[in-house]
C-alpha cells in the first residue's frame, strides 16, 4: 500500500519575464517561486487501482516524478509499505515501477536488451531475468518482436517494452504518468490490460489520465488535483455520485467549477 | 558503473553515424582528402611548371651568347615586339596586359669581359604573381654566364685558385647543430601534434557525448534512467567513462591511420626519415605521451557530459560544444609561441603544460620532475570538473529543464 501526505514541491522561475499571461495569473507564482504542487495527499491501498485526474499544469505529473523519487519533494511524506522513501530513495526505486508519459527506448538495442538493462540495473541476476523477461513477453504478446532493435518498433511495440521494463524487478507499486495518450485504440487496451493484471495481482497502481473512459472502466479510487491541491480524493462511486449527469460534470465539480460551466480556463 | 558503460559502448558501437566518424573517417577518408589535394595540387603545378612562355629581347644584338642560351630552353618561345611598343611605360603595359609572359633588355655594354665593360643590369619585365618558373631558368642562366666571366676575369688578373675562392667570399659562417636529428624535427612537429591529438580526442568525444546526455534526454529515457535504485554517481561515472573512452580511441585510430598512410605513401627518403625519427622516440616517452592525454582527456570529457546534461536536445547540445573547440586551441596556441617552455608557471597552466610536455617528449628534452606538475594541476582540474558534473547530475533544475 501506498501513502502519500501533504507532498508539496515549489520550483524557481528562472525568468519571470517569459511567464505567460496565465502563469502570471497563477496563484501559485509567490515572488521567484512557482509552487508547482502545493498541498497533495492520498493513499491507494493493495490491489486497488487510483486514478489522477486534473486539468494540464494541475501539478500531476510533478506529483508522480516526486512518488517515482526523480524529484525531491520540499515537504510531505510518501510511505510505501509502511517504508518512508524519502529518506533512502536508492533503495525505494527497487519497489517502484514507473512509466512516465513521454518514455523512450534506446533505439539501439533490442527490446530484450532495453528490459535486461534495467533488470541489472535493479540489481538482478542474469537468470532472474531471462525468467521475467519470458514471462512478461508472453502476457503482453511480445514475443514476434523482441529481439529486434526497438528503434524499428511501432508505437504499440514500443509501450509494450516500456511496460515490461518498467516492472521487470516485479514493484511492489506502479505508478503510470498519462500512459494511453498518444497511443491508438489496440495500444491503449494493451496498457489497461495490463493495469487489470497488477490489479488481479494485489499490486497498487497510480496512474494520470485525461480520460474519464479509462477511469470507470479500471479505478477504484479517484484523485483530483487542481492548483497543486488535492481537490477531491475518496472511491470511484462517490466521484461519479458528485453529478447525476456525467463523469465530465462529477469532474467539474470536483474542481469546484459550477454546473454547466465551459471548461475554459 | 560498469553496467552503464558496457551498455552505453554496446549502444555506441551499433551506431553508425558515430562509428563513421570516429573510425571509419580518420581511416579511409582523412587520407582520401590528403591524397587527393595533394595530387590535384601537384598536378596543377606541374601544369603551370611546364606551360610554354612566350617573351621577347630587346637589344638582342648586344648578346649572341645570353640569346642563344635562351633560345636553347624549350619551354621559352621568341616573340617580337610589336613596332609601336617602345618606352618602358608601353613595355609594361603591355606585359601587364598578358600579351606577352615577360621581355628581357639587355644593356648596351654587355661583355664577357665584366673588368671594361663594368656590372651588366638586365632587365625583366613580367608579372610577379605567380610561380617563379621564369626567374629559376633566367637565373640558371646568369649563375652559368657569371661563373664564366668571373673566371676570365680572375685570369686576367692573375689571381690563384685560393685567392679567387676569398674574393668570392672572404667571410663564411660555419654552423655546427649540437641538436640532434630527433630535436630539430621535433621542434618542428612536435608543436603541431599535440594541437592535432586535442582536437581529434575532443572531436571523437563530441558525438557520444552529446548522445549520451541530451539524446537520452530527448529521448525520454534519462527519466527513467534517473528512477532505477543506483546511484547517480555511478550513472555519472559510466558515461563519462564511455566519453572518454571514445575520446582516447578516436585520437589514436586517427592518429596510428596518419602514421600508417604517411609511411606507406612516402616510402621513399622522406618516409626513411619518419622512421628513424619514429624510432628515436623511446617506448616510455611514447608511454607517456599516451598517459599524458588521459588526465585531458577526462577534462574534455567532464566538460562535455556537463554541457550535455544541460542541454535540452542533441541540436542544443551541439550548439554548447562547438565554442569548445575554440577554446581549446587557445592553450595549445601558447605552447606554440616562442620563447614558452615547459618551466615555472606554465608547466601549471592546464593544456598548455600537457602540450608542451608532448612537444619536449617527442624531442626528447623532457624534464621528467615537471610531469608532477603537469599530473598534478591536470588531475585537479579533471576531477573537479567530474564532481562538478555530478553536482550537476543532482540538480532537478538541470535534468528537468
Amino acid at each position: 500500500m501506498i501513502e502519500i501526505n501533504k507532498l508539496a514541491k515549489k520550483f524557481k522561475v528562472e525568468n519571470p519575464k517569459k511567464l505567460s499571461e496565465q502563469d502570471k495569473k497563477d496563484p501559485r507564482l509567490q515572488g521567484r517561486f512557482f509552487h508547482s504542487v502545493r498541498e497533495v495527499s492520498f493513499s491507494c491501498q493493495n490491489g486497488q487501482v487510483l486514478g489522477l485526474l486534473g486539468p494540464n499544469g494541475a501539478g500531476k505529473t510533478t506529483t508522480l516524478r516526486m512518488l517515482s523519487t526523480a524529484l525531491r519533494p520540499d515537504s510531505g511524506s510518501i510511505n510505501i509499505g509502511g517504508f518512508d522513501i524519502l529518506k533512502n530513495p536508492v533503495e525505494a526505486r527497487k519497489q517502484i515501477g514507473f512509466l512516465s508519459g513521454g518514455t523512450g527506448l534506446y533505439g539501439r538495442l533490442s527490446g530484450r536488451e532495453n528490459i535486461a538493462y534495467f533488470g541489472k540495473l535493479n540489481g538482478m541476476t542474469n537468470d532472474a531475468i531471462i525468467k521475467r523477461t519470458a514471462e512478461l513477453s508472453h502476457r503482453l504478446d511480445m514475443d514476434s518482436f523482441l529481439d529486434r532493435r526497438s528503434e524499428t518498433y511501432s508505437t504499440g511495440m514500443k509501450q509494450k517494452a516500456s511496460i515490461a521494463r518498467s516492472v521487470i524487478h516485479s514493484p511492489k507499486v506502479v505508478i503510470l504518468d498519462e500512459p494511453t495518450t498518444g497511443l491508438d485504440i489496440m495500444a491503449t487496451q494493451t496498457v489497461l490490460n495490463f493495469i487489470r493484471d497488477l490489479k488481479n495481482d494485489n499490486t497498487p497502481v497510480i496512474f494520470s489520465t485525461h480520460h474519464l473512459d479509462e477511469v470507470s472502466e479500471l479505478c477504484d479510487k479517484v484523485t483530483v488535483i487542481d492548483q497543486g491541491q488535492t481537490m477531491f480524493n475518496d472511491t470511484f462511486d462517490a466521484f461519479r455520485a458528485l453529478d447525476e449527469v456525467s463523469l465530465h460534470e462529477s469532474f467539474l465539480r470536483s474542481i469546484g467549477k459550477p454546473k454547466h460551466q465551459t471548461t475554459e480556463r | 558503473m560498469w553496467l552503464v558503460f558496457q551498455k552505453e559502448i554496446k549502444e555506441l558501437l551499433r551506431d553508425k553515424k558515430t562509428l563513421f566518424f570516429m573510425i571509419a573517417l580518420p581511416i579511409l577518408l582523412f587520407p582520401l582528402l590528403i591524397g587527393g589535394a595533394l595530387y590535384v595540387g601537384t598536378n596543377v603545378v606541374k601544369g603551370a611548371v611546364e606551360k610554354t612562355r612566350t617573351y621577347a629581347i630587346i637589344g638582342d644584338q648586344f648578346s649572341d651568347e645570353f640569346v642563344g642560351k635562351l633560345n636553347e630552353i624549350e619551354q621559352f618561345s621568341l616573340q617580337k615586339l610589336p613596332s609601336e611598343v617602345q618606352t618602358k611605360e608601353q613595355i609594361v603595359a603591355y606585359v601587364k596586359e598578358g600579351n606577352i609572359d615577360f621581355v628581357i633588355e639587355i644593356p648596351k655594354n654587355y661583355s664577357s669581359m665584366v673588368l671594361d665593360s663594368g656590372k651588366i643590369t638586365l632587365t625583366l619585365y613580367r608579372n610577379q604573381a605567380g610561380l617563379k618558373v621564369v626567374e629559376n631558368k633566367l637565373n640558371k642562366i646568369v649563375d652559368e654566364l657569371s661563373d664564366l666571366y668571373q673566371t676570365i676575369a680572375f685570369s686576367s688578373l692573375g689571381l690563384s685558385e685560393s685567392q679567387q675562392i676569398s674574393v668570392v667570399t672572404p667571410i663564411e659562417v660555419e654552423e655546427i647543430n649540437v641538436a640532434d636529428e630527433r630535436e630539430t624535427l621535433g621542434e618542428s612537429i612536435g608543436g603541431f601534434i599535440p594541437y592535432l591529438i586535442f582536437m581529434l580526442c575532443l572531436q571523437g568525444a563530441m558525438l557520444p557525448a552529446s548522445d549520451l546526455g541530451a539524446g537520452e534526454k530527448e529521448r525520454g529515457t534519462l527519466e527513467t534512467l534517473l528512477i532505477t535504485p543506483i546511484e547517480r554517481t555511478k550513472i555519472v561515472l559510466g558515461k563519462f567513462l564511455t566519453i572518454a573512452f571514445a575520446g582516447v580511441t578516436s585520437a589514436l585510430v586517427t592518429v596510428l591511420s596518419i602514421a600508417l598512410w604517411t609511411a606507406v605513401l612516402s616510402r621513399g627518403e622522406a618516409g626513411e626519415v619518419l622512421v628513424k625519427f619514429m624510432t628515436s622516440i623511446d617506448a616510455i616517452d611514447f608511454l607517456l605521451v599516451f598517459f599524458m592525454l588521459i588526465p585531458v582527456v577526462a577534462i574534455f570529457a567532464a566538460v562535455l557530459l556537463a554541457l550535455s546534461i544541460y542541454a535540452r536536445s542533441f541540436k542544443e547540445a551541439q550548439g554548447y560544444m562547438t565554442p569548445l573547440v575554440f577554446v581549446t586551441f587557445i592553450p595549445v596556441i601558447f605552447a606554440m609561441l616562442p620563447g614558452v617552455q615547459l618551466k615555472g608557471i606554465w608547466a601549471w597552466v592546464p593544456l598548455t603544460n600537457v602540450a608542451l610536455a608532448i612537444k619536449e617528449l617527442i624531442k626528447g628534452t623532457m624534464d621528467y620532475v615537471q610531469l608532477f606538475a603537469i599530473f598534478g594541476s591536470t588531475a585537479v582540474i579533471a576531477g573537479s570538473l567530474l564532481a562538478f558534473c555530478i553536482y550537476w547530475f543532482k540538480q532537478e533544475k538541470v535534468l528537468f529543464r
